[in-house]
């Protein structure tokens, strides 16, 4: 519950709405509240007229009497419908305003669920998945929203029914009203539980759901063993049993929720019945009237609706306090690299001379060593290049200098400041990052690119486009640069995906550019013509390259070739030919196999 | 996580359409009721009698109030009271036996229809799969058929009950007294248009909702996976304007939905409450010349109010009617097309195999034959050679050169176009699938494993292993002490977090399901990821014994391998370029000449390489 406390400045903030809200829920009630009253007059009208009618038999008056009675009715019927307009006009209004608050807070809160998720470091996309992120931005949201608005409206709404009705009705009889309403606490409370019930067996019935899905999407992943070691047959008897168990959780919510309408009709049942079984020996007593009946009986029903949604209520604030606070934990976690004291805000431009000091760097919970005692240094303007296997930690490396991690002993220098003093808007400006990953938003192949500059000329794309030898394929597509990437509009290729990405880092001009592993995925004439692009600028930019293939790297200023996150040996091309051991085992067999392709 | 994306891949363009009514379907999808088509009757029976329990009750209460309370008398009002308390709990009672007996008669026509789908799917040869995103087959045979569930379960009995409680209010009404049954429907068509016109509003608005929330979806998932190019882009500002407009459409959706939720329900109670007047005013009228009692007044102001919820009822029903046949239509367009391979219908008998396997004349593509009589892209062009009986037989060649495809076509995973793969003289089609596949062993480099414990891995879920089988095999390979490790040890879920396993550790797992299932014929991808010198060990001992005593064609990725070898086939785009053995290859000097210094050669070097960095780092 307490977690929940945390929104109550928004219903300051929204109180422009609230109020007048919870005024009209108010209004909406009373009005409702009144049209019983009306039917008891008709009602208890009728007989009364008939008499008087009846004593004017055979004069002329009996026909007036008619007449004018005919048009009291009418009235009162006019008056049961305006009321019932009153009512509806504020029950408008009621969900126009609480309703209608309940998302303008869902949207202010979603909005800084964002804003907050921009700001966290890596580390808290490692220990929280994509799908738990969304789901606490979905979901967990909306669960929160319905405490905000529809809870407060129902109960206000209920509270406001049941005080005036129980009202009217004690005023009435106390009798009746008190054999009235002994159904409805336990309405209310059966509600209450069965409501507890359904959510309960709802989600067991969800866990067995993925069960099936997760079963469907394995053997399908790997049919290929299930069909070579012929276990279709065992798949299916498999799938059969979930399917059953399934089956089985869809029934246990079946029995509970198929008791929901059954309660609410029969308390409510129980209570017109009791009404009239007592209101009727009230009657014949004649201390009210069938008039009175009549009115109970309406009111009752009336007041169905709000009792059950007491239940409801609860239910509701309980999974909102669930929510809010797995939202809170978003919320409180701090992000682990941000600007902070140590943070120079004179620096404002950087030149791109980097430099590595015993730098180590080591994975929480992780015991060995990923990146250590890595030292070097790079002169603005220069290329180094970064080579060796898979797992030698050259991502790693790459990673300290834009600050996506920062290192766990040593430090990493841009221009001799601690990039951990640089303002990380200042240092992220500074840098051009390719990443080994591919990844391209779902927007146009010119948005893509443009990602991370404002106001860009139309020459300026062309030309960044055309230094990562894309500007022709673009040419092609249907749409030129307005072409959509991904689901909505054409897939590119492997190569084309990546050519965007070193495009998007080469259009930012920046005087460090870093390029992870990032011609992967194009051929070698490619990769030539890109590199020499690259090269062009030659003393304008620092560049950090890194790859597995040693044609990319060759023309490096430095070449530092990693193993096991040590750095086992450094120079410039000819002299590690020179001097042997891995990186020259690595030409070797990539000349090889230019020579295999080439057969 | 490759297939979660497939699986969003797979649903994003198939939104579920607006779908018009379709009697052939609705049919087609009712007959999956046909197996339970006494308790359908049964709950046709019960919804009738439920349907005259309702609207009995205001009846009753007319002559409670007629009959007794005016009258005075006291011993026949208790008479009513008790048939009104028995028509009530008759009603509440037979309304949840029913909305069970519902549920349970769709959920098990529905679990037929899903393991019916599921065997399709499975049925189907691996050039289906590579044809369909798995993430359709899965929404298929998920949430597709449960869209189907509510029509199988609700739908039609729900239908007919809504319908009959209509009727029978009617028919009290008119039976009490027609002037004011005639006066109550009319307000009756109005009911009819602001619930279908409400319908219609929202169920637009829905699917605009809908869209808005699949955007901010896609959006947060997409920002979400690639945050660290935002922030390395400085895009913050930027993304943010972004997302706000997109949760500002999709609050403005939101609220839009409100204003017909906040218009309809006033509508519907203002609409009763007409109806209540004009009860009260002709009735009141009529009431002066004795035509109507109050309780007949009493029991009508209870009619007004209750044709309002089978009215709703059936608009809801509707709906679900047309989302449940858009589900059909896709689930039934699978099951309408069959792709399976042919099996033979006087399949050779497979008692135990010798092992021989003879490729000849081989001609292969996995696309479609062009009809046009133009080449396709033959990733196999005319292979021949054969393997004797326990011989081991290495393929190498470059990635691409069609090794895979040689296993593919020996399983029998796809057709061939021209020539014939024989196993033990018999071409392969000329088999029953399950017979062949059961002789044959399958170890694949990037090996699967389900979720689970290891121990169902290792069977696949075979009950008739005995577990001291799984024990012999698994000491037999060298995976026990790894086994045992695991703090669950057999039992350990392979897929728990933190517990999830080496790749040689998965490599092991399945040598040892091979030896299992124990083939006479081992066909096997080796790994060509590298291992520490330990497991190295552990996985050549393993090896040796899996083939030990079979007939072996492994897509060679190890030196000890292609040196043991009997024969060794040189694969290059599609061609068999040579064969022999290691020794008769390599003096050859042709292409296994450099494929051999290209990916084996560094094998032997390699060991030298760590070692002596190892060296020069305690040196240092």
């Amino acid at each position: 519950m307490k977690a929940l406390f945390r929104l109550n400045h928004y219903y300051w903030e929204y109180k422009h709405l609230f109020i007048p809200g919870l005024l009209c829920t108010i209004a909406s009630a009373i009005f409702l509240v009144l049209v019983p009253i009306v039917v008891r007059e008709i009602i208890d009208s009728i007989p009364r007229f008939v008499e008087l009618y009846n004593v004017f038999e055979g004069t002329d008056a009996q026909g007036q009497i008619f007449n004018l009675f005919s048009t009291g009715l009418l009235l009162f019927a006019g008056v049961i419908v305006g009321l019932s307009l009153a009512s509806g006009f504020f029950s408008f209004l009621m969900r126009q305003t609480v309703v209608v608050a309940s998302r303008h807070i869902e949207y202010d809160l979603r909005n800084r669920l964002y804003d907050h998720l921009q700001r966290l470091s890596p580390k808290f996309y490692r220990d929280f998945t994509t799908g738990d992120v969304i789901t606490r931005s979905t979901d967990d949201i909306e669960k929160v929203r319905r405490y905000v608005g529809p809870a407060i409206m129902y109960i206000t709404r209920a509270i406001v029914v049941v005080v005036t009705a129980i009202t009217v009705m004690f005023i009435i009889s106390p009798t009746l009203t008190l054999y009235a309403l002994l159904p409805m606490p336990l309405l209310a409370i059966s509600i209450f539980f069965v409501a507890r019930m359904v959510h309960k067996r709802s989600e067991a019935l969800q866990r067995q759901y993925s069960t099936v899905t997760t079963r469907v999407q394995e053997a399908l992943t790997g049919i290929r063993v299930l069909k070579s070691y012929t276990r279709e047959d065992a798949e299916n008897e498999a799938f059969q049993e979930e399917s059953a168990r399934y089956r089985a959780r869809q029934l246990d919510l079946a029995w509970v929720d198929s008791a929901w309408r059954p309660i609410l009709l029969l308390l409510v049942g129980a209570s017109q019945v009791i009404v009239v079984w007592m209101g009727g020996r009230l009657v014949m007593d004649g201390v009210i009237t069938i008039g009175n009946i009549a009115e109970y009986l309406i009111y009752v029903q009336m007041m169905t609706w709000p009792v059950a949604s007491l239940g409801f209520v609860i239910t509701m604030v309980q999974r909102a306090s669930a929510s809010m606070e797995r939202l809170n934990e978003l919320f409180d976690t701090q992000p682990e690299i941000c600007d902070g004291p140590q943070t120079d805000h004179s620096i404002t431009e950087l030149e791109g001379a980097i430099a590595f000091e015993n730098v180590g760097y080591r994975y929480e919970n992780g015991e060995e060593w990923a990146l250590k005692d890595i030292s070097f240094e790079v002169p603005a303007g220069s290329m180094l290049a970064v080579v060796g296997r898979t797992g030698a930690g050259k991502s790693t490396l790459i990673d300290l200098i834009p600050r996506l991690i920062d290192p766990t002993e040593g430090e990493v220098r841009i221009d001799g400041h601690d990039v951990r003093t640089i303002p990380l808007d200042t240092l992220r400006s500074a840098t051009g990052y390719v990443p080994q990953d591919v990844f391209l938003f779902s927007d146009t192949v010119g948005n893509n690119i443009t990602f991370g500059v404002t106001d860009v000329e139309d020459q300026a794309l062309r030309r960044a486009a055309r230094e990562a030898d894309l500007l022709e394929n673009i040419e092609e597509f249907p749409d030129g640069f307005e072409t959509f990437v991904g689901e909505r509009g054409i897939t590119l290729s492997g190569g084309q995906k990546q050519r965007s990405t070193i495009a998007r880092a080469i259009i930012r001009r920046s005087p460090i550019l870093l390029l992870d592993d990032a011609l992967s995925a194009v051929d070698t004439e490619t990769e030539t013509t890109i590199l020499n692009h690259l090269r062009a600028h030659a003393g304008k930019r620092t560049i950090v390259i890194v790859s597995h293939r040693i044609s990319a790297v060759q023309e490096a200023d430095h070449i530092i070739v990693l193993e096991k996150g040590r750095m086992l040996q450094q120079g410039t091309h000819d002299e590690l030919l020179e001097e042997g051991g891995l990186y020259k085992d690595l030409h070797e067999k990539q000349l090889l196999q230019k020579q295999i392709e080439a057969l | 996580m490759a297939t979660t994306t497939q699986h969003t891949n797979g649903q994003a363009p198939e939104e579920k359409q607006e779908r018009t009514f379709d009697a052939g379907l609705l049919r087609r999808i009712v007959s999956y009721l046909l197996p339970y088509k006494s308790w359908v009757v049964l709950a046709f029976f019960l919804v009738l009698i439920a349907a005259v329990l309702g609207p009995v009750q205001p009846w009753l209460i007319q002559i409670a109030i007629d009959d007794y309370i005016v009258q005075g008398d006291y011993d026949g009002l208790l008479l009513i009271i008790a048939l009104l308390a028995a028509a009530l709990f008759l009603e509440g009672t037979l309304g949840f036996v029913n909305n069970y007996l519902t549920q349970w008669i769709g959920q098990h026509a529905i679990y037929d229809l899903r393991t019916t789908v599921f065997e399709h799917i499975q049925k189907q040869p691996l050039g289906f799969f590579d044809k369909t995103p798995i993430g359709r087959l899965i929404t298929r045979a998920t949430s597709d058929v449960e869209s189907i569930s509510d029509v199988l379960s609700q739908g039609v009995v729900t239908i007919l009950g809504d319908l009959f409680k209509l009727i029978f209010i009617a028919a009290f009404m008119f039976y009490l007294n027609w002037m004011l049954a005639i006066v109550t429907l009319m307000v009756m068509p109005l009911m009819v248009w602001v619930t279908f016109w409400f319908r219609r509003k929202v169920s637009s608005q829905y699917r605009e909702t809908r869209k808005q929330v699949a955007r901010l979806n896609s959006f947060m998932q997409e920002h979400v996976t690639g945050m660290p190019i935002v922030q390395l882009f400085n895009r913050e500002q930027e993304e943010m304007r972004r997302f706000r407009d997109i949760n500002n459409a999709h609050r403005q959706a939101h609220i839009n939905t409100i204003f017909y939720f906040a218009l309809f329900w006033p509508a519907v109670s203002i609409v009763s409450d007409v109806a209540l007047g004009l009860v009260l005013w002709v009735g009141g009228v009529a009431a002066m010349a004795d035509a109507v009692t109050l309780g007949v007044l009493v029991a009508f102001i209870q009619y007004a109010r209750r044709f309002f919820e089978p009215i709703r009822n059936l608009s809801d029903q509707y709906n679900t009617l047309l989302s449940g046949m858009a589900g059909a239509e896709r689930v039934f367009g699978l099951l309408d097309k069959d792709y399976s391979l042919e099996e033979t219908e006087d399949p050779e008998p497979m008692n135990g195999i010798d092992g021989r396997i003879e490729f000849r004349d081989v001609w292969f593509t996995y696309d479609e034959m062009p009809e046009d009589g133009t080449e396709p892209n033959w990733i196999l062009k005319g292979v021949s050679f054969s393997i004797e009986p326990g011989e081991t037989v290495a393929i190498v060649g470059a990635t691409g050169a069609g090794k895979t495809t040689l296993i593919n076509l020996l399983l029998r995973f796809y057709d061939i176009q021209h020539g014939e793969i024989l196993v033990d003289g018999v071409d392969v089609r000329n088999y029953r699938l399950r017979d062949l596949r059961r002789h044959l062993g399958l170890v694949l480099q990037d090996v699967f494993l389900f979720s689970g414990s290891v121990e169902r891995n290792l069977t696949l879920g075979d009950e008739a292993i005995d577990p001291d089988d799984v024990r012999r095999a698994v000491q037999a390979i060298g995976a026990e002490p790894f086994i045992e490790r695991l703090p669950d040890g057999y039992q350990q879920d392979v897929r728990e977090r933190g517990a999830s396993l080496s790749h040689g550790q998965r490599q092991l797992m399945a040598f040892a399901r091979a030896m299992l299932y124990d083939p006479k014929l081992l066909v096997l991808d080796e790994a060509t990821s590298s291992v520490d010198t330990e497991t190295e060990a552990v996985m050549q001992d393993a090896l040796d014994k899996v083939m030990e005593g079979r007939t072996c064609l492994v897509i060679a990725h190890r030196l000890s391998t292609v040196r043991e070898a009997d024969k060794i086939l040189v694969m290059h785009r599609g061609e068999l370029r040579e064969q022999g053995t290691h020794s008769e290859l390599l003096k050859q000097d042709g292409l296994y000449r450099k494929l051999y210094e290209f990916q084996y050669k560094e094998q032997e070097r390699r060991k030298l390489t760590s070692s002596s960095g190892h060296e020069s780092l305690e040196g240092a």
